[in-house]
């Protein structure tokens, strides 16, 4: 590539004609290069002035709880857990399918602890069923276990991100017909034992799911938030 | 009237403060969606666009680098990318064919651009410099976000002239701005 090609290929990419294999064939050089990375800068502050002619718009009242809500629903799936980490993992992107790999095998083994740390530390919670939460992406994010009583054991998988100013609420379908029912709230973002009367004992496939909502709970009584995971009741085999 | 110090916002967004994702919503928001709404025409993808790019901002801030770049260039960069693959993914493909009050509007956002761009700045006076079809074709990319296949199609020219006669226009204001 002559030098007056990869100028005019900058020059694409800032303006907004290059293709997307362009764009991130320059973005990855200039991550490699800091002189392409000043090329880069210096075309873009050319042509900033432009943005600048833009309308100052009004943003739609409930944008910051739109991105509030997106940015917790996708950190609490395991993809990176806080944003300082993917730095840490960039150089590791060429390796994605040994750390898949690995990240599997570690979620069995989460699981599988939790499973019987769950068992064994709350032996006395008898559950009657076991429901692994999974989020939007598939992954485990809590385990909850009911018991005949309505005694509830959540466990948590990972660091919840809970926006500020909401709380974690625990849901369940008790009649899966019905409206979920809510077991309580997780105010200290980690896991607990929540109780309620009045609901008929868990059973098998009954829903249950974790949302976000208000700080003191859902102000409908039904889920409003994003939901964390959600997941269906099984059985235990003893 | 305060300053806002970008580069502190996003290493702080990098350190998992929401507030300083907050306060550049606060500070730049609604002027990126003015630049989202000119690409994307639509109220409703220019949010959807603003949102995406704050969710984006706030993954992607440990990544950024003071020392590669201005921090304002990189939040637009974001906002602007996000922009034109939304674009590029929809059916815009149309507008090769652009309907008449189509053009009209988007000649009208052209103008406005054109008149609010500082005249003192370089990126004018260099712009001036050029035969106004190159200019105007050079600005509705930057602000309509027009692709090579829009240019042509409203240039009614061929594809591969309408690329080096733009790529002859980048030139020139490279030479001009130094």
């Amino acid at each position: 590539m002559t030098e007056r090609s990869l100028d005019d290929l900058i020059d694409e990419v800032v303006i907004g004609l290059a293709s997307e294999e362009d764009c991130a064939r320059i973005e990855k050089l200039a991550e490699r290069d800091s002189e392409i990375a000043a090329r880069l800068d210096r075309a873009r502050t050319r042509y900033m002035a432009l943005d600048e002619t833009a309308d100052e718009l009004e943003l739609p009242a409930q944008m910051w709880e739109r991105v509030a809500a997106d940015i917790a629903t996708k950190q609490a799936s395991t993809e990176g857990g806080n944003p300082a980490e993917i730095v840490e993992l960039a150089p590791a992107i060429r390796n994605r399918n040994r750390w898949r790999i690995m990240a599997i095998g570690a979620m069995a083994a989460t699981i599988m602890l939790a499973v019987v740390l769950g068992w064994t530390l709350n032996s006395r919670l008898e559950p009657t069923v076991i429901a692994v939460l999974l989020d939007a992406q598939g992954q485990p994010v809590a385990l909850v276990e009911g018991a005949r009583n309505n005694k509830t054991l959540v466990t948590l998988l990972e660091a919840a991100q809970v926006p500020d100013n909401q709380v974690m609420q625990v849901w369940t379908k008790p009649n899966s017909d019905g409206p979920p029912v809510s077991l309580g709230l997780l105010p200290s973002e980690r896991s607990g034992v929540l109780e309620v009367r009045g609901l008929p004992s868990p059973a098998a496939d009954q829903l249950y799911e974790i949302t976000f909502e208000p700080d003191g709970g859902s102000p409908t009584n039904l889920p409003t938030g994003p939901i964390l995971g959600k997941g269906f009741a099984k059985t235990p085999v003893f | 009237m305060s300053v806002t110090n970008h580069a502190a916002l996003i290493k702080a967004c990098a350190n998992g403060r929401q507030s300083a994702l907050k306060e550049l919503m606060e500070a730049e928001g609604g002027r990126m969606l003015g630049v989202a709404r000119r690409i994307l025409r639509r109220q409703d993808l220019a949010e959807d666009a603003v949102q995406e790019s704050f969710v984006l901002l706030w993954r992607r801030a440990g990544q950024f680098d003071a020392a590669r770049g201005s921090a304002k260039g990189w939040i637009y960069t974001i906002l602007r990318n996000r922009c034109l693959t939304m674009l590029r993914n929809s059916d815009r493909e149309i507008s090769v064919d652009l309907q008449e009050h189509e053009v009209a509007s988007d000649d009208f956002v052209l103008e406005a651009a054109w008149s609010r761009l500082d005249a003192a700045s370089d990126l004018r006076v260099c712009l001036e410099q050029l035969e106004p079809e190159r200019r105007a074709a050079i600005l509705s990319c930057y602000v309509l976000g027009y692709s090579h296949g829009e240019l042509a199609g409203r240039m009614k020219a061929p594809l591969g002239s309408v690329k080096s006669w733009i790529r002859r226009g980048l030139k020139k204001l490279r030479e001009c701005m130094g």
